[in-house]
Formats: C-alpha cells, sequence, structure tokens
C-alpha cells in the first residue's frame, strides 16, 4: 500500500514518544550548540578587532554589521556617518563631509524636461557624473542619465538610439529624450527588493541604502525605464574627482557589488540647490522644483504647458515629466 | 578592427587631459565665444566650476553666484509685475550675470561718435555699414526678423548705449529681456515664470536664483544662422565611453 506510507511517516514525526523524535531533539540541541559556538567566535573575533590597530578593520567590521540607515536611531545614524567620513577622507586623502539631513514636510520633488528644447548635448550626464562620484574608469564610465536619440516619427524607448556618436547636435530630423530614475510614486524596483534596502523617501525621492543592498539586481529588472546601475567591479574614483559634499542616501563613494540610481542629487535638493543636471542644461529643458507648492516653476509648467509621463500604462506614477512648448 | 586602436588612443588622450580639465581658461557658461569664466578656488580648495575637456561647456558649478550681482531695476519690476507685493521682497533674491562688462564696444559706443551731440540720424533704412562688422558683418542683411529689423529697431537712435522701446524711450542695455518681450511677448512671460531659459541656484520658489538673460544663449545679431531643427545653434555633444552596462 503506498498511500499508507507517507501518512504513517507524519504520524511517526507528530508523537513525541515516537523514537524519530529523539533525532530532531537531538538536531535542535546541535542547533542551540553551533549558535552558541558562533556568537561567542564573532563576539571574539569583535573583541580582537576592535583591540587591534587597524582602524580599516574596525570601520569595515561596523560597516558590516550596522542596521539598515532608515531603522538606524539617531545617535546610530551619527556614528555611521563618522565611520564613513573617517574612511572616505582617509581614502581619497581629503575633507569628505557625509550627510544624514532629512526629508523637510511639505515638499515632493519633481522634475520636468522640455523635449522641444532638448538638443541631446549630454551635458547633463557628464554634470551629472561630476557631481555625484560615479565610477570612472579607463574607458568605461558609469552614468545615470541616458540619453535617446530618435528619428521623427514616433519610438519605442526600446528602438532609440543611445550610443549617438555625432559631430554636432541637433542632428535634422531627430530628437532626443533623456531617460533617468522617474522617482515613481508607485516604484517598481522598492516592491521587489528583498532586503528592503530602496524605499521611497518622504519628499519622494527613491534611495538606496548600498550598506544594506545585497546585489541581487531585481530592481535592475523590475525597473522600466533601465534608471538602475550595477558596480560590477571596484568603483574606480580619484582624489581629485570626488565631490567630496556627499550625502548618505545620494554620492556617497560605493562600493562593489551594490546597485545605484539617480536622486535627483539628494546631496543639493535637501540643502535648496537645484540638481547637476538643471544647472548644466545650456538649453534650461529641465525644470526641477516641489510639486506641492504652487508658485513652483514645476507648477506652472504643468499648468500651462502638454505634459506627459513615460510609460504610463503601467502604473508607475512617474514624479518625471516631458513636456512641449 | 580598425576602431578600437583609434578609440583607446582618444580615450587615452582624454584622460590625460582630464588632469587638466579644471584648469582650462576658455570655458564658457552658455554659448561659445560669449561670457568667459575664470576658475575661482573656494575655500575648501576645490575649483568653482567644472569644464568638459572636449567642449569647454561650464558642466559644474560649486557656487553658482559667483561673479553675479541684483537684476538691474528696470527688469525686475517688469518681471515682478504680477508678483504680490508681499513677495517682492523676498525675490530680491533674483541675481544676474551683468552684460555690460561683455561688449567690447559699448564704453567707446557711448563716448566717441554716440553720446547723443549728434543729430539723430533721419533716414532709418538699412544700408551697409563700414562700422561694426565685426559685430555684424553685412548691416543691410542682419540675421535677425527675416528682413524686417535694422540696427536702429532696437538700438537707440542718439543714446547708442541704450536700447529703444516700443515708445521711443530707452531700455538699459542691462534690461535687454524687455527690448525682446516687444516681439517675443510669450517667451517673455515664460522666462519670468522661470519656464524658459537656465535655472542655476536654489530650487524653492521664493530662493536664491541665478537668472541667464536672453543675449547670454541667443545671439541677438545672428538668430538665423544659429537656427536648427531646435531654434539652437548646434554644439558638439559630449561623448560617453562605454557600451558596457
Amino acid at each position: 500500500m503506498p498511500e499508507n506510507i507517507p501518512l504513517k511517516e507524519i504520524d511517526v514525526t507528530e508523537k513525541p514518544e515516537s523514537p524519530g523524535s529523539s533525532a530532531s531533539l537531538s538536531r535542535r540541541k546541535l542547533l542551540e550548540f553551533s549558535a552558541k559556538v558562533s556568537t561567542v567566535s564573532l563576539l571574539g573575533a569583535a573583541t580582537l578587532l576592535s583591540g587591534c590597530d587597524d582602524s580599516s578593520a574596525q570601520v569595515s567590521w561596523a560597516e558590516n554589521f550596522q542596521k539598515a540607515y532608515r531603522l538606524m536611531s539617531a545617535d546610530e545614524v551619527a556614528a555611521a556617518i563618522k565611520r564613513l567620513e573617517a574612511r572616505y577622507s582617509e581614502h581619497f586623502s581629503k575633507a569628505v563631509s557625509v550627510d544624514s539631513s532629512k526629508a523637510e514636510p511639505g515638499v515632493l520633488f519633481g522634475a520636468a524636461l522640455n523635449l522641444q528644447k532638448c538638443i541631446g548635448c549630454r551635458r547633463c550626464v557628464k554634470a551629472c557624473t561630476l557631481e555625484n562620484n560615479q565610477s570612472r574608469t579607463e574607458g568605461e564610465e558609469t552614468e545615470w542619465i541616458r540619453v535617446l536619440k530618435m528619428e521623427q516619427e514616433p519610438t519605442q524607448q526600446e528602438d532609440a538610439e543611445h550610443y549617438y556618436q555625432s559631430e554636432s547636435v541637433p542632428q535634422q530630423n531627430a530628437h532626443y529624450m533623456p531617460i533617468s530614475c522617474m522617482q515613481c510614486e508607485n516604484p517598481p524596483c522598492v516592491k521587489v527588493c528583498p532586503v528592503q534596502a530602496t524605499y521611497r523617501e518622504d519628499d519622494g525621492i527613491v534611495v538606496v541604502d548600498y550598506n544594506w543592498c545585497i546585489g541581487c539586481r531585481m530592481c535592475i529588472q523590475a525597473c522600466p525605464y533601465w534608471a538602475r546601475r550595477f558596480n560590477w567591479r571596484e568603483p574606480g574614483l580619484s582624489s581629485e574627482q570626488l565631490n567630496p559634499n556627499t550625502h548618505y542616501l545620494g554620492n556617497r563613494p560605493r562600493m562593489k557589488g551594490v546597485v545605484e540610481k539617480c536622486t535627483f542629487c539628494i546631496q543639493r535638493v535637501r540643502k535648496g540647490r537645484n540638481p547637476a543636471c538643471v544647472e548644466a542644461c545650456p538649453v534650461g529643458a529641465r525644470k526641477f522644483g516641489n510639486l506641492l507648492d504652487e508658485n513652483s516653476e514645476i507648477r506652472k509648467v504643468l499648468a500651462s504647458k502638454r505634459v506627459f509621463r513615460l510609460k504610463e500604462e503601467l502604473n508607475t506614477e512617474p514624479k518625471f515629466f516631458y513636456f512641449a512648448d | 578592427m580598425l576602431e578600437f586602436p583609434v578609440r583607446t588612443l582618444v580615450l587615452l588622450l582624454l584622460s590625460s587631459a582630464m588632469a587638466v580639465s579644471a584648469e582650462r581658461d576658455n570655458c564658457f557658461e552658455s554659448r561659445e565665444g560669449f561670457g568667459p569664466v575664470n576658475t575661482v578656488k573656494t575655500e575648501n580648495g576645490e575649483s568653482n566650476i567644472r569644464c568638459s575637456e572636449e567642449t569647454g561647456a561650464v558642466l559644474w558649478w560649486q557656487d553658482a553666484f559667483e561673479g553675479t550681482g541684483p537684476m538691474h531695476p528696470m527688469l525686475h519690476g517688469a518681471r515682478l509685475q504680477k508678483t504680490p507685493p508681499e513677495e517682492s521682497s523676498a525675490s530680491e533674491q533674483a541675481v544676474i550675470k551683468a552684460i555690460i562688462p561683455t561688449l567690447k564696444l559699448y564704453p567707446v559706443c557711448g563716448t566717441a561718435c554716440h553720446n547723443g551731440s549728434y543729430p539723430p540720424l533721419s533716414d532709418n533704412s538699412p544700408r551697409k555699414l563700414v562700422m561694426h562688422m565685426d559685430v555684424v558683418p553685412d548691416a543691410s542683411n542682419l540675421q535677425h526678423g527675416k528682413g524686417a529689423l535694422w540696427c536702429l529697431d532696437c538700438h537707440h537712435n542718439t543714446q547708442r548705449n541704450s536700447l529703444l522701446d516700443n515708445f521711443g524711450k530707452e531700455i538699459h542695455m542691462d534690461a535687454a529681456p524687455l527690448l525682446c518681450a516687444k516681439c517675443h511677448g510669450n517667451t517673455f512671460t515664460d522666462w519670468s515664470n522661470g519656464i524658459h531659459g537656465k535655472a542655476l541656484g536654489e530650487w524653492q520658489s521664493h530662493g536664491k536664483k541665478r537668472w541667464f538673460g536672453c543675449s547670454e544663449c541667443h545671439n541677438p545679431h545672428d538668430v538665423v544662422n544659429g537656427e536648427s531643427e531646435n531654434g539652437f545653434k548646434a554644439i558638439s555633444p559630449e561623448q560617453i565611453t562605454t557600451k558596457d552596462r
């Protein structure tokens, strides 16, 4: 009777007096024991490390065992910031500040881009790189903004030319559409993150806690706008290239194996300044501001221009608007 | 196969140029040949601006307000005419770079020839000028207004350092957008609202902002030649270095 066999087995395991239970009990004891042993050994390693002179080992130890950023208490945040500032300043041999300012109430950031004005000069792409400390190794540069070149006919994002090497721009019969993180109100990347390392801040910016990211790249798969980048290698960034004004959730130097993306230049906008791409645009196509302030430039754009959002049908609710005069 | 070593060579050259890019002298903020900027070291030893090693365009400002001053009162007043009075004090935050220091002929124009002591010209019709060919190569064929404009439609007849409004009154050179608004009213409205033109500074509606005057981006004497598909002179783009994502 093959059907009885599994039933029998289940009965045996559920009864406490059965011979199988002693095996499971002993396994539990073993697990408890090994847990104790591993805790002791971890503590031992911690005492060893905290006692040794190698400050970088202590820092990396503390960084590996810190909490997720948004669950940290104010003291823990301050300690983490202090650790990072010391480590970065030593590594880049210049004073690096790491900001931890929080979202202000009554602020919801949004950006807009005038497609009729954009000439595809990629100055925003380069300005973003200068500001946000992306990896720059020879022949390979991480960029958060991608400029799509489209022919006059309506084109899908997937069919557009990304790597155009024109002598001069704008080319006749072409239009240009920069895409980057759309800072969705309903972000698919946040939904799929298994460890909640990426999340939406209260002012609407979707951020990545680099120390909590496990590098599974689910968010890269989920993003319909190709906005996220992965550090496949140890990022290359020289001391001269480093922008020393950083934010914990923004442009602080990243490590290998973590995902990064546009943060609306969180280190700038939390201090009141426009993002780097907005300032760099030579034709003034990019606008930025507070969506909750009806006197802001962005609200005037939304009120007076023809506006659309990319891939609206996906219900991601982007806060990045494209418009035309 | 041939492309690879060439590209590598270019990249090597670029990377060697990167080391000195911050010290580049011929940087420009908006359009090439206008308003060159000098790099200034700030308190923390960093360069105030960072320029593109490929094009010379300023890509990044540490301090966006370096070298700026308050907006000219005429212009400020026109911009704020719709603003409620209680907000006008906050809008003192508007700063701009003065145009006059960038105009080579300006000190000469107002003193040597066009100081108002000469009788006004009776003939306003376009003709060839032997003067000012460096600014406008052929004055009878001005590349602005499709043949409908000539010098004295914008420049004051006797006070040549001033511009001319629709009623024959002077417009100060630093309030030049008011002149442009004579024809480009909608654009001026958008500019006043912060929708048209470059945006440097703070994002708050009452924050300190650096404004760009019309002529900082558009050459008023050569807008037709500068026109292309998007109404902006073609420039060389920044090149990206990788296809590996």
